[in-house]
């Protein structure tokens, strides 16, 4: 039932009010989010002397634009991200789709291990990890290069989703698998053959979340990578230098990396939509 | 060719829990056995032992010559109808049906031989290119139902298979289940925690509680001859009425009672009750077994009606004598009765139960 139809939403108030209200609320809370776009927008379109008034110039231009696209170090910086999300995708969920289900199909000391780790490592805030990390990293080698990246990423990926993913299992009714078991099946068959079909649209949703986990990151790109491995939220962030601040270079990157995002959100939506209500 | 064999099976959660406890139980070839108690009592951890999807903390269980304690459950050549249907909700019904027999590698041409037999016998037809989610509740038992014909197992094991459907529909499926049985005969084990399932559908019904076995006999046994209190409860609707009486004789008769009731008791039921004199017993009288009217001489006793429940075919009373409450069952549906009335009901002779207070176990030789 729509918030606007029902008796209890300010019920003092004729309904056509109550629309318009709600309207109007509806409004603001989009606006809130999507001014800053907006404003990103405009200021990558705009020229470099017009980024302080972007409110007031009328004059535009894809300068800004053509100048990052022919930079080699963002272009590869895209690339780099791309590809270290989508790795980072596929490992996690390899990981997270068992682990989610040993979670919330078995009860053994085995399980409860893995839960209590994750538990722990969940509660430790996200940024003192890095520093570890960092010297991690250094000393195996793995200094910035995508498995240096990948690893960490992978790692905090199981930690946050395998929760979610336990959640979606918890909600798919077991005695499939058990049906399953009888009608021939190993109980790894089961699972691969009957839970994990049945988890499909929470794993899209999973692995929407994911992408946009790592592609949006930035505490790991900027400790764990140098000039090898640059990340597109890095990059982004380098425009600030002793000389001043690109406003409008970092905007246009902004603008782009926003674009792949967008694209995996908005075709990804249905999935999370479905995938987090089961 | 399968019967089962269960002897000594336990089944421990740890330290604490203890949910099967001993039980012993011979189910011959082809037998419908229906497994009913109280819910936590064992009986679907029980069907799970056999179906080899919980493990067993000790005992054997055999299924025909083999024991199938550390089998898995896909080489016990059974079938299974869970409560909530559990079917592949990703595979449309053909396949669902199909998926076993894939499994065991059966040709295309095979597999759509049987399910077309299946999909026969049970209607299924229209619902083959379905997927289980635009089923109804009743559909989808049915097919679940073929998804175990299809395989065409040595033993059926069900788990509360009627529990989620409404009661007419629990009705049609019942006796569904009785047909399929008939035309397909096959060692079948049903839990219920219905007793009127267990009744209409079992040749033996197996009645648990804490994890033992009360009692295992015909429904005409366990109803006739519950072999305690417990039983005596559980099966019959409307339940068993108990009340606590007091055994006296004055010369050569017996009688039994109890605050407000006096009933006497006469031949067998006299001669086992002899022990118990000036003791108190506990009187278990079935509501289909008492009516209004005077009865037999000193079979009969006032009551003040508190309930009238008009069933259409008949009339159920909830009455009260003395301190205890009494139903009976089977008033006519005509008679004009109202709440508050006082009336006379008399106990069929022979039919009264007595169970020792401390044992639960019944007196009458």
């Amino acid at each position: 039932m729509p918030i606007v139809s029902r008796p209890d939403f300010l019920p003092g108030l004729p309904k056509w009010s109550r629309k318009t209200l709600f309207a109007l609320a509806l409004f603001g809370i989009c606006f809130a989010f999507a001014f800053p776009v907006l404003w990103l927008i405009l200021t990558s379109l705009r020229p470099e002397s017009g980024v302080y008034y972007v409110h007031r110039g009328t004059e535009f231009t894809l300068a800004s634009f053509a100048e990052v696209l022919t930079d080699d170090r963002i272009v590869s910086a895209f690339l780099n991200s791309a590809l270290i999300s989508t790795l980072a995708t596929i490992f996690s969920l390899l990981v997270t789709v068992s682990s989610g289900y040993m979670l919330s199909r078995f009860t053994g000391p085995a399980s409860r291990i893995w839960f209590g780790t994750i538990y722990v490592f969940r509660c430790i805030p996200y940024i003192s990890w890095v520093l570890p990390l960092y010297f991690v990293t250094q000393s195996w080698g793995l200094y910035d290069t995508y498995t240096g990246l990948l690893l960490p990423h992978v790692a905090v990926h199981i930690c946050f989703f395998s929760w979610l993913m336990k959640g979606f299992f918890d909600g798919i009714d077991p005695s499939m698998e058990y049906a399953a078991m009888i009608d021939g099946c190993t109980r790894w068959g089961a699972f691969i053959r009957v839970a994990i079909p049945s988890a499909l649209p929470a794993i899209s949703a999973l692995a929407v979340l994911c992408w946009l986990f790592t592609w949006n990151e930035f505490l790991f790109a900027l400790i764990l990578t140098g000039n090898r491995v640059p990340m597109i939220t890095v990059v982004m962030a380098q425009f600030v230098t002793e000389m001043g601040l690109r406003w409008n270079l970092m905007a246009a990157t902004a603008v782009m990396a926003l674009v792949p995002a967008f694209l995996v959100a908005l075709f990804g939506q249905k999935y999370v939509i479905r995938g987090l209500r089961i | 060719m399968a019967a089962i064999s269960l002897s000594k099976l336990n089944k421990h959660y740890g330290s604490l829990f203890h949910a099967v406890k001993d039980v012993d139980l011979e189910i011959s070839d082809k037998e419908f056995v229906a497994l009913v108690g109280p819910s936590g009592c064992g009986k679907s951890t029980t069907l799970r032992m056999i179906a080899g999807l919980e493990d067993i903390s000790s005992g054997d269980i055999r299924i025909g010559n083999r024991v199938v304690n550390d089998l898995p459950p896909r080489d016990r050549d059974i079938a299974m109808v869970f409560q909530n249907y559990a079917l592949y909700q990703h595979m449309s019904v053909y396949d669902n049906l199909a998926f076993g027999l894939r499994n065991k590698k059966t040709s295309e041409a095979e597999i759509k031989a049987a399910i077309d037999r299946a999909a026969n016998m049970l209607g299924l037809h229209e619902l083959l290119a379905r997927k289980p989610k635009q089923l109804s509740g009743g559909q989808q038992q049915r097919v679940a139902l073929g998804r175990c014909i299809v395989r065409n197992p040595e033993v059926f094991l069900f788990d509360e298979p009627l529990s989620n459907l409404d009661a007419k529909l629990r009705a049609q499926m019942r006796i569904e289940i009785k047909r399929l049985h008939a035309a397909i005969p096959t060692t079948s084990v049903f839990v219920t925690h219905d007793q009127v399932e267990a009744m209409t559908l079992g040749d033996r019904v197996v009645i648990m509680r804490d994890g033992r076995v009360q009692q295992v006999g015909t429904p005409l046994q366990v109803y006739g001859k519950p072999a305690n209190k417990f039983v005596a409860g559980f099966i019959g609707a409307p339940a068993m009425n108990f009340v606590s009486v007091t055994v006296r004789s004055d010369g050569g008769a017996t009688t039994v009672e109890a605050d407000g009731l006096k009933l006497a008791v006469g031949g067998a039921d006299a001669r086992a009750l002899a022990a118990y004199h000036d003791k108190p017993v506990i009187m278990g009288a079935r509501p289909e077994h008492l009516a209004l009217g005077e009865g037999a001489p000193g079979a009969s006793f006032d009551a003040h009606v508190e309930v009238v429940e008009q069933l259409g075919s008949e009339i159920l009373l909830e009455t009260r004598v003395g301190s205890h409450g009494i139903t009976v069952a089977r008033v006519p549906a005509e008679t004009v009765i109202a709440r508050g009335d006082q009336v006379r009901v008399s106990a069929q002779p022979g039919r009264l139960h007595f169970f020792d207070p401390e044992t639960e176990l019944p007196i009458t030789g």
